[in-house]
């Protein structure tokens, strides 16, 4: 299976954090050609790209550009999103600290496309690294008068998971609480301190140079027709050479799994697959051969959210899968909308208790229900992001929850295989966590 | 102005049409039905669809219920309620069983039972049993978040009502929402008291018993009080208010919204000083002065007979002293008997009243909509009437640009506007909806700044407006009533014979007591012990703004009528002044409903007393004679810096009665010029001594970017004797 | 029209009752039992470590339809503890004169504080009287027995004829 590389060509040859290194492997000259053409002509190739938004809500991202309005009397933003946080994705921070300069140049094309003076990188405060590599990158860039007028700001959050969902990213970095808006209006109508502004996703803004310089056509031969290029795809749990790795979508999770991957360690039997992130619905062993494209991946009731794939083994036990995933859930809701606040909450409780083994057979209806109930009521998708999987881990594992029920007690005990996994929640110290009465 | 495109709407198969761009909870309305909310509160600004109750289906739109909140009517929009749609029952049910999956439920304990909006809507629209069955979060409770108000957590439910009314109406900040997630509470910063001329409306928006005011903590219960509409007699804004009584006995004051008014905000004054009606000093017998004795309480037939008697002595050589918060009234029916009587015309007021101002009136709520706004005078507006000031943070935040000239001179700074070549002055001409507000003293009653307007041609311009902020809650309608009683005028009585003090506020005006102390006789009004015994020769029980009937002319010019929500512990003026009016001969009916009818034919074109209406209507423009300014009050000259004087809102007989009230009242400060401060070698914070002719103060700097060089400004209450001109040094 | 048949079979109605036995009870040396149901006076109601049930939260106010309760609630202090949450009653009082013990009042009560006993014996010289406060209704009901002798029983001065 050969690696096709694009966001990350040439980074394993030279360093590319470096501008003349970037310079050698053709850097910058897709924005001296893009700002040649007129911004519509950018956002065409776009188009014609179908290159959907990597930040896991696969928005095409020429649409989203084109929403901007044209004559609007305020000032325009690009923002982009590296406030990656999501359980098991670890792309954009692979991304910004190998190619940081193909971040910058995709933004400042962009910013070209849409006729923003201003980008914001809106950074996750934990990535120091990443933040000073980046800052490097784009100090080199100021000095080579690289960014041609724009103002480029670094803005790095203070930990929060909600500050990656696109609104509330916006409150975070104009100084308030980070809570997400309503919408509409839609931030390309009312976005930043009020003005039209676009986000976006790291991985999709350091696709831009590609697209510019393939061509949007070519690019979209990549891949699959609905999922078009390639995808930054980030291997974890209980496999053997976990890691980023940049693939054509389509590719099966077999493939990535056991070709790349190496299988699942130590010869256990592969359990289950979350195949985007803690977000997304749990597939299971024998949906191995699913590819990892969006339509596929809907077919089979799932989602590549984030492109992050978190292989379980048969060591693992489901529901403390889902408590360790409601306890995050339940930390980092914002607290702004109801079902969310009380319903993730909720959800640890009763997860809390059937792990314990106290709970009662019709309790896990009534998980089941309390995810029903918060799913799609919501002001953001976080609450659906709890409730999605949850609901999932109980639907196609429900036997394994019952035998927690019948059994009075968790069945794998301290077996479980979870470590590698998921933190558990008390690993946040210093921070108010809820207390969750048993 | 343009009118409005109208869209059809259907709302449960109802068609509707509606003004493009209405909220969808205001659409559903029109149609006749409800949609319920929690966090929605169009006052607060943009909806927020935090709560999640307003769930609603709508077609073309994607699967999922839809927060109409946050939805603008469009046309040929399909909209279903909870009332025909299972999606929306759902939701609305579901957003109620997360609601309560944490709330304590403890309703027999907690004051909002019975009017709370969470109840209501569990009833109607909730599950009817809980599947919680885990220990509930808890907090501490109830925390005092200031004398006033008391927080409990763990009934809130996060609508961020309190926080967005803090940040983006009263605009003080200082409520917030801290943790998040099911830990998120909220919360004043460093758990400071919340401070802020308006931090009680929080009680009244909040939709659960989270804030609720601590004077009226277990007081009542909704099922056994009673409500009067009326209106507040603190300051000349005239806040339309509620107040509710419980066993005749005041209980709390509620804002009744009047849109043109007050918008449905009411100031901390206005909310909590009610508690002065049960003041321990409160005078509930006539007091006379006896030899030797001195005030002995005293039977109403003998005061009455004692009141006759001076009345008689003085042989008309009679001046009275008026507060301007007696009702109108009130005032014509005293204005009868002196003049009319007694035949003594000489009445002081605490303030200059004009009608100047009438020739370009406006409601209140077009502050909100001006485009440039100018504020001259001395005082800061919040301190003379609170709601005026949210109305300029309204147009503020709606892009007006709000200029205040700075204090030091407001007639100086009116003559410069409408001169030829100010830049202000050019701007004010240019603007179709220009607004001039003066706020402090020396302002002639509105002249200097009328005849500022007509220079800038506001006369022209029906979307300007001019307003004038007296000091005294009902100034304008008292000066009205005495001019009406009768038209003949007297010489001013010297020496005097009689002092007639009319009210605390009077009684506790410096230049009345120096008047008292060169009459023969006083009479005095008032409600409290503090006010005026000891230099009274007979103390009339007075009665407060709550316990009166009548009616009270407001800053704008609006005539609004005052309800009695309780009856005083005494007879009210009205009650003695027609008794004694009949012993001179002089008709004045008891009742104020009679007394208006015969005045408002006189001054309110025959306005029938049962039409003042609940939501008074403002009268038209009326047009002024030729406006000249008046020549300003000269500026004393002398070393040192001029005095400005203010009272500040958290003061008067009212409020110093009011325990609740004491962490609102103003610092013992002087407020000093950046300039001054820095030639005086004064630091914030500082302790410095403020001197003039012989007395001394000292006090805490503070410097205010907003003052002019040359003025030190310091609230009444610690100016206490200062001279006009003061010195300030460190101390 | 006279009907001579039918007035003689009135009176035979008449004289079959002389010779039952009579069901006039010597009230009050003869009590009759009530039902266990039976709603007579209230009774407010402790925990058994002392504190009141009631909290004064005027449910059994609001559901009275004669409006015979009044409540005047406080805030517990840590010196002064009377009942168990935030709040108590610090006036609470039956108007038993217009009491109609319909017992909505005990369907109303969060607490179960008010119950309505089976006493029945509740008359008053004064109607005064007949406002029972918290402390009499929070205490046992006197057990009034029949007076045997009359002129031992010191028949109070009423009310109306004391502050006439």
């Amino acid at each position: 299976m050969p690696i096709s590389e694009i966001l990350l060509a040439g980074a394993s040859e030279r360093d590319l954090t470096k501008l003349e290194e970037y310079h050698m492997v053709g850097g910058y000259a897709q924005l001296a050609r893009a700002r040649e053409l007129e911004p519509a002509a950018i956002l065409a190739e776009l188009d014609a790209s179908n290159l959907r938004g990597r930040g896991g809500a696969f928005f095409a991202t020429g649409k989203k550009a084109g929403f901007m309005p044209r004559d609007s009397p305020r000032p325009k933003y690009l923002t982009v999103n590296a406030d990656e946080s999501e359980p098991g994705t670890f792309k954009d921070r692979e991304i910004m600290l190998r190619v940081p300069h193909r971040v910058i140049e995709g933004s400042l094309i962009t910013a070209h496309a849409i006729e923003a003076r201003h980008v914001f990188i809106y950074i996750r405060g934990e990535y120091l690294t990443e933040f000073e590599v980046l800052r490097a990158a784009l100090d080199e860039a100021r000095e080579a008068e690289l960014l041609g007028g724009v103002t480029l700001v670094l803005h790095r959050g203070a930990g929060a998971y909600i500050c990656g969902e696109e609104t509330g990213l916006l409150e975070s970095l104009e100084g308030k609480r980070g809570q997400p808006r309503a919408k509409p209006p839609y931030p390309a109508i009312t976005g930043l301190y009020g003005a039209p502004t676009l986000i976006n996703n790291v991985e999709t803004m350091a696709t831009v140079p590609k697209i510019m310089e393939l061509g949007g056509e070519e690019y979209a031969k990549l891949g699959t027709p609905d999922s078009t290029g390639t995808r930054v795809f980030s291997l974890s749990g209980n496999v053997v050479r976990g890691g980023n790795y940049e693939l054509p979508n389509g590719t099966t999770l077999r493939e990535l799994i056991y070709d790349i991957g190496g299988g699942v360690p130590d010869g256990r039997e592969l359990k289950a697959i979350i195949p985007g992130g803690s977000s997304v619905q749990i597939l299971t062993a024998d949906q191995v051969d699913t590819p990892l494209s969006y339509d596929a991946m809907r077919e089979a009731g799932s989602s590549v959210g984030s492109g992050a794939i978190i292989v379980i083994d048969d060591r693992a036990c489901i529901v403390q899968l889902g408590l360790r995933v409601a306890q995050f859930y339940m930390h980092e809701s914002c607290g702004k909308c109801t079902p969310c606040r009380e319903g993730t909450r909720w959800m640890v409780q009763l997860l809390n208790r059937i792990e314990d083994g106290d709970a009662e057979e019709d309790e896990l209806d009534l998980l089941l229900d309390v995810c029903d109930r918060i799913l799609g009521h919501c002001l953001c998708p976080l609450g659906d992001a709890a409730a999605m999987p949850i609901a999932s881990y109980v639907d196609k594992f429900r036997d394994e929850f019952r035998e927690h029920v019948r059994a009075g007690r968790c069945p794998y005990g301290g077996e479980s295989s979870l470590e590698r996994v998921f933190a558990p929640v008390d690993q946040h110290r210093g921070h108010p966590t809820v207390e969750v009465a048993t | 102005m343009s009118v409005p495109e109208l869209v059809t709407v259907s709302v449960d198969g109802r068609e509707v049409q509606v003004p493009k761009g209405t909220g969808l909870v205001e659409t559903a309305l029109a149609a006749g039905i409800e949609i319920p909310v929690f966090c929605y509160e169009p006052r607060l600004g943009p909806a927020i669809g935090a709560c999640r109750m307003c769930l609603v289906e709508v077609e073309g739109m994607p699967p999922k219920p839809q927060a109409a909140c946050t939805l603008t009517a469009q046309d040929g929009m399909v909209v279903k309620t909870a009332l025909t749609s299972q999606l929306a029952r759902n939701a609305q049910n579901a957003t109620l069983e997360f609601i309560l999956v944490n709330h304590p439920l403890d309703c027999p304990v907690c004051d909002k039972g019975g009017e709370c909006p969470l109840q209501d809507l569990t009833f109607r629209f909730g599950p009817g049993r809980t599947r919680m069955t885990f220990p509930k979060r808890t907090f501490d409770k109830p925390i005092p978040i200031s004398p006033t108000i008391s927080l409990d957590r763990e009934r809130c439910i996060l609508c961020y009502r309190c926080t967005r009314f803090s940040e983006s109406v009263a605009e003080d900040g200082e409520l917030v929402a801290v943790n998040r997630g099911a830990q998120s509470m909220i919360a004043t910063f460093e758990d400071e008291p919340y401070r802020g001329r308006f931090s009680g409306n929080v009680t009244e928006l909040c939709p659960v018993g989270a804030l609720l005011p601590t004077t009226y903590r277990f007081e009542a219960r909704p099922w056994e009080i009673q409500t009067v509409p009326t209106v507040c007699g603190l300051c000349p804004v005239g806040c339309n208010v509620n107040v509710t009584t419980r066993e005749g006995k005041v209980k709390r004051v509620l804002s009744r919204n009047h849109p043109d008014v007050d918008g449905g905000w009411i100031c901390d004054k206005g909310r909590f000083a009610f508690g002065h009606l049960g003041a321990r000093d409160r005078i509930v017998d006539p007091l006379r002065r006896q030899r030797r004795r001195g005030l002995q309480p005293a039977g109403w037939d003998e005061a009455v007979d004692e009141a006759e008697r001076l009345l008689r002595a003085a042989q008309g050589r009679i001046v009275t002293a008026l507060s301007g918060s007696e009702t109108v009234e009130q005032a014509y029916g005293l204005a009868k008997l002196m003049r009319t009587g007694l035949g003594a015309h000489t009445a002081v007021l605490p303030e200059e009243i004009s009608d100047a101002v009438d020739g370009f009136r406006l409601p209140l709520s077009a502050i909100a909509g001006a485009e440039l706004i100018v504020v001259v005078g001395d005082d800061p507006v919040e301190e003379r009437a609170p709601i005026v000031d949210l109305w300029l943070r309204a147009a503020r935040r709606n892009g007006a640009e709000v200029v205040t000239t700075g204090v030091g001179g407001g007639a100086k700074a009116c003559r410069q506007l409408a001169g030829e070549d100010d830049e202000l002055g050019r701007r004010l001409r240019e603007s179709d909806r220009p607004v001039l507000i003066w706020s402090g003293s020396g302002g002639a009653g509105g002249a200097h700044v009328a005849a500022c307007a007509e220079r800038l041609g506001f006369g022209s311009k029906p979307d300007s407006g001019v307003f004038y902020l007296p000091l005294t809650p009902n100034g304008r309608g008292v000066v009205e009533a005495w001019s009406a009683a009768s038209d003949d005028e007297g010489p001013d009585p010297d020496p005097i014979g009689l002092l007639f003090v009319s009210g605390d506020e009077a009684a506790s005006d410096p230049s009345v007591r120096s008047l008292a102390e060169r009459a023969d006789a006083v009479i005095a009004t008032t409600m409290f012990q503090g006010s005026a015994v000891g230099w009274a020769d007979l103390v009339l029980p007075g009665t407060s703004y709550l316990e009166r009937d009548g009616t009270f002319v407001n800053l704008e010019g609006r005539l609004q009528r005052l309800r009695r929500a309780v009856v005083p512990p005494t007879p009210d003026e009205l009650a003695w002044i027609s008794q004694l009016a009949g012993r001179f001969g002089v008709e004045v009916s008891p009742y104020p409903s009679v007394v208006f009818g015969e005045l408002s034919e006189r001054i309110f074109g025959g306005l029938p007393y049962g039409e003042v209406g609940e939501r008074a209507a403002l009268r038209g423009r009326e047009p002024t004679g030729e406006l000249r300014a008046p020549a300003p009050a000269a500026t004393p000259k002398g070393r040192g810096l001029r005095l400005v004087r203010y009272r500040p809102l958290f003061s008067g007989a009212a409020v110093e009665r009011v325990p609740e009230l004491a962490f609102q009242r103003p610092a013992a400060e002087v407020q000093l010029s950046p300039q001054d401060a820095r030639r005086l070698r004064i630091k914030a914070g500082d302790e410095v001594d403020v001197r003039s002719n012989g007395t001394s103060r000292r006090l805490r700097a503070r410097i205010d970017k907003g003052l002019v060089a040359g003025v030190a400004r310091i609230a009444d209450e610690h100016a206490e004797e200062l001279q006009a001109t003061v010195e300030v040094a460190r101390a | 029209m006279p009907q001579p048949l039918d007035t003689v079979k009135g009176f035979g109605v008449t004289f079959k009752q002389i010779f039952k036995k009579p069901i006039t009870q010597e009230y009050p040396e003869v009590k009759r039992p009530v039902y266990p149901r039976f709603r007579g006076r209230h009774r407010l109601w402790r925990f058994e470590n002392g504190l009141e049930k009631c909290v004064g939260c005027s449910l059994c106010a609001a559901a009275c339809p004669a409006d015979c309760i009044r409540v005047v609630a406080a805030e517990n202090t840590p010196d002064n503890r009377i009942s168990a949450g935030e709040r108590y009653a610090r006036i609470y009082e039956i108007n038993m004169s217009r009491c109609i013990f319909c017992g909505y009042c005990e369907l109303a009560c969060p607490f179960d504080a008010i119950t309505l006993g089976n006493e029945y014996e509740i008359s008053e010289y004064a109607r005064d009287d007949q406002i029972y406060t918290k402390d009499m209704l929070l205490a046992p009901p006197i057990k009034r027995t029949p007076v045997a002798d009359a002129e031992l029983y010191d028949t109070p001065i009423p009310y109306y004829k004391e502050h006439a």
